[in-house]
């Protein structure tokens, strides 16, 4: 299917009761499943089974879910357009020559081209759900930080990533989002607000809600034909009642570097433990400690990971991490605060998801690093600032499919489901 | 922002200290991409950050924690390793 | 010997699980990896969690210690490659450790704490083939891995290696009576120490385990030093081994460049608030100090400092026995004079703790009331005790096994007259004017009766029993 899937189970079972009775729910391949392989997109895990299951899976399989697989990502997370990866690179159903966006890429796949009950609990760091959706014209939604629990998530950047999900409607999305919310006691950065009914959320009109379109988000690094596609969902909010108006988010254009910056510290930190000793991919014993986990890792990681620890290791090295580390922290600290001056007048933000649509991937090969760094520029400031936010697609350009990209405050779920829910209507 | 400028050196040390072992090839690949990323990484000096307190984490989260006690894990520690022996991991040696 | 010292103590916290997950810490009887799961073995997808005793621990530390608490506690990332380390990083505290700036008072001098912090214990390494620097391949246990630390830093303010060691006996016997550690459990306290001599170089000694060996290692290191200063040969600034087999220090062949961190904020937990509630809680229920303890014994039992200190210094445990053999005896003084006296020496002869003695209260004080009863003299007292300590079996049980009772007297003034009547000899030679014929008949009265019969009252029957001969004598005459 499109090589979807890194990891498919010998049988399916699927149980008889609950909210996800008779749905096949996908498991992006950083998230533990316990007995099935999962390798994050890497050889440095190739052969590891996890004994325990993620907490969002366990609490699927509670409702009944069939778990249908892993799906095929960017190694460890890092990658825009799901060629990172030394497994099938999974291809565009709209067009197989075009790559499917990342780093879930596989997620995005199975839920625009599957014809059977399927959700895909997938997961974001800096847009890792919002740009494969937005590419394979799915809808995406990636929560609040900490609204699901990273229990059982093979880490990128502790402080960004988020489990999410994806469905080939709002409603779909909702459902299991509604399913995988919600604190457990094993990881201590959950949040513990009660976990609403979003299905239900995505029925409320949006007449009065107030939307802020920020003007730094439809700069002159957006295709015509994305910009055009985005307002003509705008336009449908607005025939629905809501009130539209410019806002301004100045430190968008730092949300970048500091992303990338903390993104990578704690990355090359995660990274640290894959040596060959306990899973994954292990080597003969031989040499001194130094040599045999110098040897297993280069071996194991591919050529953007290792760029990412080695800039990771850089940015936290005495002597520069005042510099990197602690200031990207501060500039966090800035551009959260640039959001929550803004949801004080409105209640929540549209703008394109992604500056073009899914590129070839002849394209994607001649881009410089920067280049797909660059890509990533409009969905890393909500992803930076942990807050709520969904892709829906909203329309056409050149022929393949247009996500538009609604964010609300910290724990505004409710309000996201409601306006992508008015965004599909149209 | 530092003006130490990233070289090839410096790229061999960090990658050692991080425990990969580059190709001569990667090191050139690398300290040239690694430049042009570090150098689009400045913009970040023209943020004023006098007296803004580092964000951990996008949320505010405080004082999570556990009670003393024990909770036992059924589980093969062993079962995803290749290296071991009598119930220990096996390790390469130190010198 | 004098030198520049500073110390890095790490403590292993007693608590009942470790320090970020649930397993526990219990692992003296365990097989390897026994003690284990997700968390503490580093697997991917696992998130630590904190243990709130290990905190209050800290605290307690920190307290005790006097130092300035930090308002709000985080951990960090450290991060290096080992074979004993899960995830290669390690969970530390670096950026808003525990607590800093505190001082332990050691004969009236201020030895200054640097910093109190927790951390994880990386796993054990079994050297296979080898020792360190030549084992062929190791063998990974993390039942260890996990548990909690706290770390103690002090300022390089001690300035001999015997110091070294009474602030390390000091510090162990405060960690004792707050009840943060157990004083027993193998390696539940390892020193790393800094010691520059004469303004050289500062070289880092590690992994001298538990403060006895510490004087050892300190006085190998400052000799080496020193000696070398007096060939003209620079110190190397470096990081050393104790090898308590040899008892000297190596040199651990590796990089020069110092390590790098690389320190970062534990993104997978949280800020930790010191609220002035918890830790006022804390502090109110905080036990009684060496220091407190000490002057107190002084004051309720009327001991000497001297003897006060020592009962102190042995532990907590021993403290506790004195004051319960105290209460069950009610002579204080005498209690505290053969406890320091002859209870300690024989423990210490023998190489036990008194929990592994078996000596109770109770026993001791059956000793004691022994000697009260007549029963059997101080000097048999003073040679039983080490049977005593060895076993901790019922003094009363051990004079009847061993026949050590006293004779009593009656008995004891026929043997007299026994040898007395066999010895006509001796009784003229005293009666003539040689008393040292009298010590003669002692000698020979004790050589029958041993130990049950105190050797004073010996004489004192006999000097009697010739002197009513003698005067017998003359009244016949």
């Amino acid at each position: 299917m499109y090589r979807a899937f890194n990891h498919l189970p010998e049988s399916l079972r699927a149980g008889d009761e609950g909210r996800l009775s008779g749905v096949y729910v996908s498991v992006k391949d950083n998230v533990c499943v316990e007995g099935m392989p999962s390798t994050a997109g890497s050889r440095v895990l190739e052969g590891y089974v996890p004994p325990f299951d993620a907490t969002v899976v366990a609490k699927c399989r509670l409702e009944g879910a069939a778990i249908l697989g892993k799906t095929a990502q960017d190694e460890f997370g890092f990658g825009t357009f799901n060629v990172n990866t030394p497994y099938g690179v999974p291809l565009n159903p709209h067009d197989p020559e075009r790559s499917p966006g990342g780093s879930s890429g596989g997620a995005a796949v199975v839920t625009a081209a599957a014809e059977f009950p399927h959700l895909a609990i997938s997961e974001s760091t800096g847009g890792s759900i919002s740009c494969p959706a937005s590419f394979c014209g799915v809808v995406g939604v990636t929560p609040t930080y900490g609204r699901t629990s990273r229990w059982g998530l093979i880490d990128y950047a502790n402080s960004l990533d988020k489990i999410g999900c994806m469905g080939k409607t709002v409603r779909d999305a909702a459902l299991l989002l509604s399913v995988i919310s919600g604190p457990d006691r094993y990881d201590s950065t959950v949040l513990h607000a009660p976990v609403d009914d979003y299905v239900a959320r995505a029925d409320e009109p949006v007449e009065g809600l107030r939307v802020g379109v920020p003007r730094e988000y439809f700069g002159e690094g957006v295709d015509q034909g994305v910009s055009e596609a985005v307002w003509r969902g705008i336009k449908r909010l607005e025939e629905r009642g809501a009130e539209i108006s410019e806002v301004s988010l100045p430190f968008t254009r730092y949300s970048l570097s500091s992303y990338y910056i903390i993104a990578m510290a704690e990355a090359s930190t995660n990274l640290a433990k894959f040596c060959g000793l306990r899973y994954g991919l292990h080597m003969p014993l031989e040499g001194t400690f130094d040599e045999y986990f110098s040897a297993v890792r280069s071996a194991g990681f591919g050529d953007e990971a290792k760029r990412r620890i080695i800039l990771g290791t850089y940015a936290r090295m005495a002597g520069y991490r005042d510099a990197y580390y602690l200031k990207a922290l501060r500039v966090r600290t800035r551009v959260i605060e640039d959001f929550k001056r803004v949801f004080g007048d409105v209640d929540v933000l549209a703008a394109p998801t992604m500056p073009v649509v899914a590129p070839r991937f002849d394209e994607v090969a001649d881009m410089e690093p920067i280049q797909h760094y660059m890509m990533d520029v409009l969905t890393v400031a909500p992803n930076l600032a942990g807050i709520p936010m969904a892709s829906v697609p909203c329309g056409e350009s050149d022929g393949m499919p247009v996500g538009l990209h609604v964010m609300a405050d910290h724990l505004g779920e409710a309000d996201v489901i409601r306006a992508t829910a008015a965004v599909e209507e149209g | 922002m530092s003006d130490a400028e990233i070289d090839r050196g410096m790229v061999r040390r960090v990658a050692e200290a991080a425990h990969l072992s580059l190709t001569d090839e990667e090191l050139e690949r690398y300290e040239r991409q690694l430049k042009v990323i570090l150098e689009a990484f400045r913009e970040l000096d023209e943020v004023d950050t006098q007296g803004v307190e580092p964000s951990y984490h996008p949320v505010e989260l405080e004082g999570v924690l556990r009670d003393d006690e024990v909770s036992h894990w059924s589980w093969d520690p062993l079962a995803n390793s290749a290296h071991r022996e009598d119930g220990y991991f096996r390790g390469p040696r130190i010198q | 010997m004098e030198a520049t010292i500073g110390l890095e103590i790490h403590v292993r916290l007693r608590t009942t699980s470790k320090l970020f997950c649930g397993c526990s810490t219990d692992s003296a009887d365990a097989e390897p990896n026994a003690n284990t799961c997700p968390i503490c073995l580093g697997f991917p997808g696992s998130k630590p969690k904190i243990n709130k005793k290990a905190v209050e621990h800290g605290i307690r530390i920190a307290k005790a210690l006097n130092c300035s608490l930090a308002p709000a506690v985080r951990f960090s990332r450290k991060s290096y490659f080992y074979p004993d380390m899960p995830k290669n990083y390690q969970i530390t505290q670096y950026e808003q450790p525990l607590a800093e700036a505190g001082y332990l008072v050691l004969n009236g001098r201020r030895i200054r704490i640097r910093r109190v912090h927790l951390e994880e214990d990386p796993a054990r390494l079994v050297h296979v083939g080898g020792d360190i620097t030549s084992s062929l391949y190791n063998l990974i246990d993390y039942n260890r891995s996990g548990v909690p630390l706290a770390e103690i830093v002090t300022e390089p303010d001690i300035a001999d290696t015997r110091e070294a060691r009474l602030f390390l006996e000091k510090l162990g016997v405060t960690l004792d009576h707050l009840g943060v550690y157990d004083p027993h459990a193998e390696g539940s306290l390892r020193v790393d120490a800094n010691v520059s001599v004469d303004g050289g170089s500062r070289v880092e000694v590690k992994n001298i385990t538990g403060y006895r060996n510490v004087e050892k290692a300190l006085s190998f290191e400052a000799v080496r030093q020193r000696s070398m200063a007096r060939m003209g040969v620079d110190v190397a600034r470096e990081t050393r081994h104790y090898d308590s087999g040899t008892g000297s220090t190596v040199s651990l062949r590796g990089k020069e460049q110092e390590e790098d961190y690389g320190y970062i904020v534990e993104p997978d937990l949280v800020r930790i608030n010191l609220r002035p509630g918890w830790v006022e809680t804390i502090e109110a229920t905080m036990p009684e100090l060496p220091d407190q303890r000490t002057m107190r014994l002084v004051e309720q039992y009327g001991i000497t400092g001297f003897q006060a200190g020592i009962i102190v210094n042995a532990g907590l445990e021993m403290s506790l026995f004195y004051e319960e053999c105290c209460r069950l005896y009610g002579d204080a003084e005498t209690v505290a004079n053969w406890l320091v006296t002859y209870l300690l020496k024989s423990l210490n002869y023998l190489g036990l703790t008194l929990g592994e003695s078996g000596v109770k209260p109770g026993t001791f004080v059956e000793l004691l009331t022994l000697i009260d009863e007549g029963v059997i003299s101080q000097r048999t007292a003073k040679e039983l005790i080490k049977d005593y300590a060895a076993g901790g079996e019922s003094p009363r049980r051990l004079v009847e096994e061993k026949g050590l009772a006293l004779m009593p007297r009656g008995r004891l003034r026929e043997v007299v007259a026994e040898v007395v009547a066999e010895n006509p000899q001796a009784v003229e030679d005293y009666l003539g004017g040689t008393g040292k014929a009298a010590e003669y008949l002692v000698g020979q009265v004790l050589r029958r009766v041993r130990a049950r019969a105190d050797a004073n009252v010996v004489r004192k029957i006999i000097i009697e029993m010739l002197e009513s001969i003698g005067d017998n004598a003359s009244v016949a005459q």
